[in-house]
């Protein structure tokens, strides 16, 4: 990998709000890789901590809104392990900053863009984008 | 087994332009394992169709990689297809490159299209078939509550053949049809008679539920009688245990007694063969605490027609805005001002006091901007809707939430609202909340339909989706507590082993037990780890 995004989608919300937001044509930053997941809460540590090993300038865990998750707790248990993935790579000298989890609806293709932009920004500052 | 991949590519008639395709095939074809890579302008169409029926079934391949629109539009059909023709659905992998590739960049994206086709391409490798089987269910139905709800579904679903036991708590049947007048006192006795009279379905009075295990199309109940326990299994449970009224005592300043009555105590005094006294000016109140809900809206007004057509007598409806969202409502409302109820709508609390063995009522009236003092003979007082008393026992029996009233919490209030996070489990009607008429009968449709597609003979499910490998499992009960749908058992496989099993019908495939297992023991084909790491692996790659 050479500075891509990898961005974990919920197939309930984010997956479909990436794909409004390509039929809205709104542009998202090309560096982005959607990996399709029928839950957030199917996202693991280890794919988390393995796509930023292979070189991922940040890692996205994007899923339902608070609440309205299809399998009630998956995106909360989805929060709980990017928080804790952050504290292993600041335990390791890596920036916890490239990690982090949005949650978005189906219908909010906006949000979408809002969140992959953002984390963009966030490597710009802190100097990993490539 | 050698694996042999086909590609396929749609532009999408054409109109992918910032898209190389013959680039692309040209990189794609020298990979391994890949026996040939097509170029179609309409997958989706008939022309389409017959290009991947041919192609696969000459080069005999076993793994399908399609590079289209969204797997949102194209996943079924293209499954459904591969399944056509021989070829195990889930050994199909997308590529999505209209949406969230062409569409979604401006200029030229032909490398991140090819590197999508190849994260695509290295999970199709990881795939494996998935079988289906006929999964046979017990298809007798248990319903639990005797009232309207609990009744209407009984028939609905002996009507469609499928076996009912109905258990109501009381001694008889019929739940809060006793005391609703209007569009309910009509099926009061037809109802009860025709439930009596279905053979398929089995009345089992002054019963309740002690205990319920298993999952769908195999729930063990434990029923109680008296002190007698008997153990029973169904397919499947609908709830349909209602709701309570209750005159709340703090919004009320007088307490209830003969003049002021509850909604109940009036349909016993209407009911009664011969009326005591016919009182000369009845008056009605809600609205008194809160902004009050459909359900007491639609019980007064049906109330006040049917005290005005008995009795004749005046009548005053107090509130302060009477809220006609449900169904038949509005035309309720309007029968009620033609037949001469006062409807008095007021800001401020009222003050309510007796007044010489009659209640005097005091309120500024919004609309006339003056004060009205009313003397009545009777006042029916504002009840609150509440979930009926054995809610909270159930649902920690059966392990399912309630939500923050009391009632029955639905899995998703949006997508399913009439289904608990245990599959199988069903609520119906005013056990999960204030619902009218029309919205309950909805519920009974519904919920009717989806125990026939459940249970009817032949249910086919996928067997191994997600897996639970016994060798590896540790039966240290994490994914039992985890799984939000109650999928998960623990399961004896030889004299000293036991290990977690999930049950193909109840499993709604969230991956949750699969990421969350300790011993990595679970795996969820389609989205196992290792697919989702090649995924991974293959970005940036090529």
């Amino acid at each position: 990998m050479n500075g891509e995004i990898v961005a974990f989608c919920c197939e309930h919300s984010a997956y479909v709000a990436a794909d409004a937001a390509g039929k809205q044509g709104l542009h998202c930053p090309e560096n982005l890789r959607i990996i399709r997941v029928p839950c957030a809460g199917r996202v693991d540590i280890i794919h988390i901590l393995k796509a930023v090993e292979e070189g991922a300038v940040a890692v996205l865990v994007l899923g339902c809104e608070d609440g309205l998750c299809q399998h009630l707790t998956g995106n909360v248990r989805a929060k709980e392990r990017v928080k804790y993935s952050e504290t292993l790579l600041k335990e390791i000298g890596i920036d916890g900053r490239r990690v982090a989890m949005f949650n978005l609806a189906a219908n909010a293709p906006h949000k979408f863009i809002q969140a992959i932009n953002e984390m963009n920004e966030r490597m710009k500052e802190s100097g990993e984008e490539k | 087994m050698q694996i042999k991949m086909g590609i396929f590519l749609c532009d999408c008639g054409g109109s992918l332009k910032n898209i190389d395709f013959p680039k692309i095939s040209g990189n794609l074809e020298n990979l391994e394992d890949v026996a040939f890579v097509d170029i179609s302008h309409n997958l989706c169409l008939e022309e389409g169709t017959r290009a991947i029926t041919s192609r696969v079934l000459t080069e005999n391949v076993n793994r399908v990689v399609i590079a289209a629109c969204s797997p949102e539009f194209c996943e079924r059909n293209f499954a459904g297809l591969l399944e056509k023709l021989r070829l195990n659905p889930n050994l199909l992998s997308l590529a999505n490159i209209r949406e969230q590739c062409s569409w979604a960049h401006e200029g030229d994206v032909t490398g991140k299209a090819l590197e999508l086709i190849m994260m695509a391409a290295d999970r199709a490798q990881l795939l494996q078939p998935v079988e289906t089987k006929e999964i046979a269910v017990n298809n007798e139905v248990l319903v639990v509550g005797g009232g309207f709800c609990g009744m209407k579904s009984s028939l609905e679903l002996s009507q469609l053949g499928i076996r009912t036991t109905l258990i109501e708590r009381e001694s008889t049947l019929g739940g809060k049809l006793r005391e609703l007048e209007g569009f309910y006192s009509s099926q009061r006795e037809t109802m009860i008679k025709a439930v009596e009279k279905e053979e398929n379905i089995e009345i089992l009075t002054s019963t309740e539920v002690a205990g319920v295990e298993g999952k769908i199309g195999d729930f063990s109940v434990r029923i109680r009688k008296g002190k007698k326990e008997t153990l029973r299994s169904f397919g499947a449970i609908v709830f349909a245990t209602g709701y309570k009224t209750e005159v709340a005592a703090g919004d009320f300043p007088l307490k209830p007694g003969v003049n002021i009555i509850s909604q109940e105590r009036l349909a016993q005094l209407l009911q009664a063969p011969t009326p005591e006294a016919k009182p000369d000016t009845v008056g009605f109140i809600f609205d008194l605490s809160d902004e009050n809900s459909r359900f007491p809206t639609l019980a007064t007004l049906n109330s006040a027609l049917t005290v005005k057509q008995r009795w004749g007598s005046e009548i005053y409806v107090f509130c302060k805005n009477v809220k006609v969202d449900s169904e038949g409502a509005e035309k309720l409302y309007c029968e009620a001002r033609e037949q001469g109820v006062v409807f008095l709508k007021f800001d401020e609390k009222p003050t309510i006091s007796a007044d010489d063995g009659r209640v005097k009522i005091e309120a500024k009236d919004v609309l006339l901007g003056e004060d009205v003092t009313l003397t009545c003979n009777l006042v029916v007082a504002e009840e609150k809707f509440l979930p009926s008393e054995g809610t909270k026992g159930l649902s920690s029996l059966l392990k399912i939430r309630t939500d923050p009233q009391g009632f029955y919490q639905e899995e998703n209030v949006h997508l399913y609202p009439v289904s608990s996070e245990r599959k199988g489990v069903f609520f119906i009607g005013n056990c999960r909340g204030d619902l009218g008429l029309g919205r309950v009968l909805t519920d009974i449709f519904s919920v009717v339909a989806k125990i026939r597609e459940l249970l009817s003979p032949g249910v086919v499910a996928e067997v191994d989706r997600v897996k639970v490998d016994p060798q590896k499992c540790v039966a240290c009960l994490t994914c039992i507590r985890v799984c939000p749908h109650n999928a998960v058992q623990l399961v004896q496989i030889d004299s000293e082993k036991v290990a977690a099993d999930i049950s193909q019908l109840a499993c709604d495939r969230c991956g949750i037990c699969a990421a969350i297992c300790p011993a990595k023991a679970i795996k969820f084909e389609g989205y196992s780890d290792e697919q989702i790491l090649a995924q991974i692996k293959a970005i940036g790659a090529s």
